[in-house]
């Protein structure tokens, strides 16, 4: 039910988009394929039919309006969610994440939109969190190696925190932000999902975190899906952009063969189909209110009045 | 208020010893009391000092041996049960259940000891068992259902009251084990002197290092700030409390029986549980853990816990009426809420500044 009228929308978009729905070609370097995902909460249907690939070393946009899924493709691939259908391969296996901590284990780690950061622990405990470094055999907190880490993490990364003791309710929207991703980028995972890793943010702390990114990239070691709003820092930091409306993928394509003027006629386009759409809607709902006050049965007459 | 429990002790040392002496002295005060006030615990251990001098300039009872004995059962069994829940508490949660198990647990003790036949330590701990269960069932009806725990808790509270009053059919129970002479097991379980001091030591201190130092009070933390957050990180939301809850629960029985035993017998009457609840509730509250939760502490709740002991016990030192206590139990505790919250700002100031 929920493909049909994906298909029936199809020749609307053609002139735009012309990869629409269609599978992703799968490369022998991808590392994260997903396919024909489809997630309902209720009524509303967040994903349709999503296929996303990601390349080994690949930074991979994902853009799209708000609401049209992307923060739910990252869940469900983080292993918060659920998807009602479709499968994912990891490294060409089956892909099933049974948790967060099932997904970070096998290499996919996620930096979220609201910001998993906890506000009362300290900076080092929030970089450290569910990877915890005990005093073993004892099940105590080896609170000095996780500072110890914590600071070297931070310095590698080239985020200035000045004091990792103090709790992260104290920082900065950027700083905490920057402590989300390094977070991330600390762990040994080799796919990082970032969720708006721009936002909350001032203009030298997203260059910082961007350009943290660059650097991620040019080693090489891991891939990372980041979700933007700003398409021109989509240019500055991808390979590749994915565009998301709607619940399913309308353009997927390298940054250097589409521009922003692409783009952004995409969303305008679907802006205005969608608004079209509602007004044809809304005209029907009003031509059958009408129709029914005609045949006015008493009870049917009473509902459209309020 | 820092200022008055600092002067005492700063011009001690400055006394004697000349200008020059005391200048140098001066800011090793100064500095001993300002990590004191960064302490979460900070503003309650200056309000406790403050209240306990107090008392001993007013009354010349208060500061002997025999009346820390007379002060013991004031705030020893509070402090356990305060500590029990600061690890709801800081979930942002409550449990006001533990009142129906202090109630229920004694009651249970001593039938399963004198109708059933196990002998006491088993009976103590099939007692303490039951109690655990119901405080898991808490916590699933909390994070698995999604109830409020102020509505499951009640609820609990009122059902395991009334099974107390159902089973022991609203007549007093003597309890085993508590009747004299004492054996081992009425000294070890709360009829020796100390016995409820040192299970309240031993409880605190190692409930907050498990708060403080281990990744279960890091989780709890956690999930009390951040709820989703935490789940995000991958931190078993509701694995964490169900086993809060659990121990709460825990403390309560624990307590119930030491209660019991230390008075011979068990009354069936929710209204001491019901006051010491609040009692318990207060302590941990006026020792510094947020009803709002992310924050708590367990030594807090001790110290708050010892707050009201001291305050009930220097009333009645004083020779304040019996009628009057609760009165000035209720204003004492907004004037030390509203001193802590006062104390707590420069402690703020003082730690961002620093």
């Amino acid at each position: 039910m929920a493909a049909e009228p994906a298909r029936s929308r199809e020749p609307d978009r053609q002139p735009a988009t012309p990869e629409e729905d269609v599978p992703p070609v799968s490369a022998p370097d991808d590392v994260l394929r997903v396919e024909h995902i489809a997630k309902r909460f209720g009524p509303v249907t967040a994903l349709r039919d999503v296929n996303v690939h990601l390349r080994k070393g690949e930074v991979l946009g994902l853009l799209g309006d708000n609401g049209a899924g992307k923060s739910t493709l990252i869940k469900i691939i983080s292993g918060f969610q659920k998807q009602d259908s479709g499968q994912m391969f990891l490294h060409g296996q089956p892909y099933v994440p049974k948790s967060v901590d099932d997904a970070r284990a096998k290499g996919v780690d996620t930096v979220y939109q609201d910001l998993a950061l906890i506000d009362e622990l300290s900076v080092y405990h929030n970089l450290f969190l569910r990877r915890e470094r005990l005093l073993r055999p004892l099940p105590v907190l080896n609170n000095r190696e996780m500072k110890r880490e914590a600071r070297r993490a931070l310095d590698e990364i080239g985020i200035n925190i000045p004091r990792i003791d103090v709790s992260v309710a104290r920082l900065s929207g950027g700083q905490r932000q920057a402590i989300a991703v390094a977070r991330s980028v600390n762990s040994a995972s080799d796919i990082l999902l970032l969720d708006e890793p721009l936002a909350a943010m001032g203009a030298k702390e997203g260059a910082q975190i961007l350009d943290l990114v660059a650097r991620l990239k040019e080693e090489g070691r891991v891939s990372i899906i980041m979700i933007l709003h700003n398409y021109e820092q989509v240019f500055l930091a991808c390979d590749r952009v994915s565009m998301i409306q709607d619940g399913a993928i309308v353009l997927d394509k390298p940054t250097s063969e589409t521009s922003v003027q692409e783009l952004t006629e995409i969303v305008v386009n679907e802006y205005r189909r969608a608004r079209e759409e509602q007004q044809a809607s809304a005209a029907a709902a009003e031509e059958s209110a009408k129709a029914a006050a005609a045949g006015e049965s008493p009870s049917d007459g009473a509902s459209p009045q309020p | 208020m820092a200022s008055v429990a600092q002067d005492p002790a700063s011009r001690e040392p400055g006394g004697p010893g000349g200008s020059a002496h005391s200048r140098r002295a001066l800011p090793g005060w100064r500095e001993i009391g300002g990590r004191v006030i960064a302490l979460r615990e900070g503003s309650i251990i200056v309000i406790t000092i403050v209240t306990a001098i107090y008392f001993s300039a007013n009354t010349s009872t208060f500061f002997t041996g025999e009346n820390f004995k007379t002060l013991l059962p004031y705030f020893a069994p509070f402090a356990i049960l305060a500590a029990g829940e600061v690890f709801v508490m800081i979930l942002g949660e409550i449990d006001l259940s533990i009142a129906g198990m202090y109630l229920f647990a004694p009651i249970i003790f001593d039938k399963l000891n004198t109708s059933v036949g196990l002998p006491l330590v088993p009976a103590v701990i099939v007692a303490l068992l039951v109690c655990m269960v119901v405080g898991a069932i808490n916590g699933v009806f909390v994070s698995i259902v999604g109830l409020s725990s102020f509505v499951v808790t009640l609820g609990m509270l009122f059902t395991f009251e009334g099974l107390s009053l159902i089973i022991s059919k609203g007549t007093p129970v003597a309890t085993p084990g508590g009747q004299p002479p004492l054996g081992t097991f009425g000294k070890v379980f709360g009829g020796g002197t100390y016995s409820e001091l040192i299970w309240a030591v031993a409880i605190v201190v190692i409930l907050q290092v498990v708060l403080t130092f281990t990744r279960w009070g890091l989780y709890t933390v956690a999930i009390g700030s951040n709820k989703l957050g935490a789940a995000e990180a991958g931190v078993r939301v509701n694995l964490v409390m169900i086993r809060n809850f659990t121990l709460c629960a825990l403390t309560g029985g624990l307590v119930g029986i030491f209660e019991a035993v230390r008075s011979a017998t068990v009354q069936p009457n929710p209204a001491g549980p019901n006051e010491i609840l609040f009692l318990a509730i207060a302590a941990a509250v006026i020792g510094g853990t947020l009803l709002t939760g992310g924050s708590g502490t367990v030594v807090g709740a001790l110290i708050g816990a010892l707050f009201l002991g001291i305050l009930k016990d220097g009333l009645i030192l004083q020779g304040v009426q019996a009628n009057y206590l609760l009165f000035y139990t209720g204003l004492a505790v907004i004037v030390a809420m509203t001193a802590n919250v006062f104390v707590g700002r420069v402690r703020r100031g003082q730690t961002r500044g620093g």
